[in-house]
């Protein structure tokens, strides 16, 4: 039986989740490391969706020396789910890239799974896959 | 009192403990690998237990489906199998849940032809009723080609 107060905490703790997940996004663009550092799990496992796999460091390395330069993105929650201290998040994202001195627009489709703690969100997992309508290269 | 009841709570922690069993990783694996089994041979009796009803399945096109599009799928036979071998790299267990991570080679049978596919998956699964469940796998193609 899940009492009331459950309910408010995982109310709670979802707002949490959502402006997390917005933050994380934010800070993949403007390639802010502090931030990032704080959001992602010291375990993450983020694989792109042309299958690189990145750990915490070489994924926030990537972006503060340029390897990886995410212009914009625009992300779309799609569904939140709480289990326990145990959160995924599923949702579609329009992504552009700078690649060689030209950019490119992704259209994703992406599950990340977040944990709770220490009082907090911290992302320890990303898969993301190209939908059928993004470009192929 | 308090004296009289603590013996008596730990002879019935035995019978706590079995009434309300926990999943640890050895049985979050299991019903991993079962979950890849019963896909392989198309058992959506199998599936049905091991599937969440909250099931989220996106497979490497990033398109998910709900549970019951998902058994529908491997019932008509859209979803098949010639061999799928999971790799299960990594398990983070929680009070009611864990998170699998790993690669899994598959040969799949879609409209007449067979694709080799390569892929990174994200599993979670719930501890409920007794059982692990599968409520999301997400996962990312490595490569895909046709089989020459």
């Amino acid at each position: 039986m899940v009492s009331s107060g459950s309910f408010a905490k995982d109310d709670a703790r979802e707002v949490l989740l959502r402006s997390a997940e917005k933050a994380r996004f934010a800070a993949q663009v403007d390639a802010d490391a502090r931030t990032l550092d704080q959001l992602l799990d010291d375990g993450l496992e983020y694989v792109h969706s042309n299958g690189e796999l990145d750990s915490k460091k070489s994924f926030i390395d990537s972006l503060t020396s340029g390897t990886r330069d995410y212009v914009s993105s625009e992300a779309s929650i799609e569904t939140v789910r709480i289990f326990g201290d145990v959160a995924v998040i599923r949702g579609k994202a329009k992504v552009t890239v700078a690649d060689k001195g030209q950019s490119r627009d992704l259209h994703i489709g992406y599950t990340d799974v977040w944990l709770w703690k220490n009082g907090g969100w911290k992302m320890t997992a990303w898969r993301s896959a190209r939908l059928p309508d993004s470009p192929v290269k | 009192m308090r004296q009289r009841l603590l013996p008596l709570l730990f002879l019935c922690l035995p019978l706590i403990a079995l009434a309300s069993p926990r999943g640890d990783e050895t049985s979050a694996r299991a019903a991993l690998l079962a979950r890849f089994d019963a896909a392989l041979r198309a058992d959506v009796a199998a599936l049905d237990k091991l599937l969440a009803d909250d099931l989220e399945y996106c497979g490497v096109s990033a398109t998910c489906s709900t549970k019951t599009q998902y058994l529908e799928s491997v019932r008509s036979g859209t979803r098949k199998f010639r061999s799928l071998v999971p790799k299960v790299e990594r398990v983070t267990l929680f009070a009611d849940s864990a998170v699998l991570t790993g690669n899994v080679y598959a040969v799949s049978i879609g409209d007449g032809t067979e694709r080799n596919v390569d892929a990174y998956f994200l599993v979670v699964l719930a501890w409920r009723d007794g059982r692990w469940q599968m409520t999301n796998q997400s996962s990312t193609l490595l490569t895909a080609k046709p089989l020459t």
